[in-house]
């Protein structure tokens, strides 16, 4: 049995997850540092669907195993949909923005801010406990 | 993209902020100002804040290496309020005119009171994005205990 598997889809998933929210945090940073420019409009990071696509897409083509005959060899996955899932940048401007062109809304920034803090927070404790199981598994339930 | 650069943005708006600040105590200060080196009365100045964009080129990126990051906010130029100044008859100042007019600057309390408060609250929002930042940052760390 490939010792690679072990980790499986939850891994690469939540570590997928953890990039994409740092990301996000990078865009509310930018979007509140901005907040007083002129004719700025704020963007956010869009990954949900795409992420839930790739995950579909990774069950189906596992469940499916490309070998003919039994004695051809696992061909080995080239390549993994989910490392490639980038997100979709998605402008969120303000329907009342004032004079000055500028989309921020302080609320909604610090709303979404949090709201990424704590997915971010959930996902690292998912990966710990992960991370935790698979130990005590090894160590065979001491 | 990192942690390290969601903090980096966060402290470019924090000194952008500042400055705007400084800008606002200088116009306060020189409220009653009528002599200056350029001749007449202060005249108010403001900062112009603009976007740095996130995809720029390699040259860019080299000219402004430890700069305002990608995605932060800098402080292009001061601009001066060009504004006329404001006449207070007062004609036994020195300045005044021949009809007895002092020209005061064009500072307007009310106008800085209501952007000094739109600058202290934007400071305070961008040190809970750079909190935030940390924390998470902090959280990642736990991984693996």
């Amino acid at each position: 049995m490939p010792v690679n598997d072990i980790f499986g889809t939850t891994i690469d998933l939540l570590g997928k997850t953890m990039d994409l929210r740092i990301k996000n945090q990078n865009r509310i940073a930018a979007n509140l540092a901005n907040a007083e420019t002129p004719g700025y409009t704020p963007t956010t990071l869009s990954f949900k669907d795409e992420l839930k696509e790739a995950v579909k897409d990774r069950a189906v083509r596992n469940a499916t195993p490309p070998t003919t005959h039994t004695a051809h060899m696992p061909l080995r996955r080239t390549h993994n949909s989910i490392e490639e899932v980038q997100g979709r940048i998605v402008e969120t401007p303000s329907r009342t923005a004032g004079k000055d062109g500028n989309g921020v809304e302080l609320e909604n920034e610090m709303g979404r801010m949090a709201e990424n803090q704590i997915q971010y927070s959930a996902t690292v404790q998912l990966l710990s406990k992960k991370f935790e199981g698979l130990k005590y598994a090894i160590k065979g339930g001491i | 993209m990192d942690f390290f650069d969601a903090m980096a943005v966060s402290s470019s708006a924090m000194t952008a902020e500042r400055t705007r600040m400084n800008l606002i105590s200088g116009n306060l200060a020189n409220a009653g100002t009528t002599r200056t080196q350029e001749g007449g009365p202060y005249k108010r100045k403001d900062a112009v804040f603009s976007a740095v964009p996130v995809e720029r080129s390699f040259s860019d990126t080299m000219k402004r290496l430890n700069s305002t990051p990608p995605g932060g906010v800098e402080i292009s130029r001061v601009i001066e309020d060009t504004s006329p100044p404001r006449l207070q008859y007062d004609p036994t100042h020195p300045d005044a005119d021949a009809q007895g007019y002092v020209a005061m600057p064009n500072v307007n309390f009310v106008e800085e009171m209501a952007d000094m408060i739109t600058a202290s609250r934007a400071y305070e929002a961008n040190i809970t994005a750079a909190q935030a930042s940390k924390s998470m940052a902090l959280k990642t760390l736990e991984l693996g205990r």
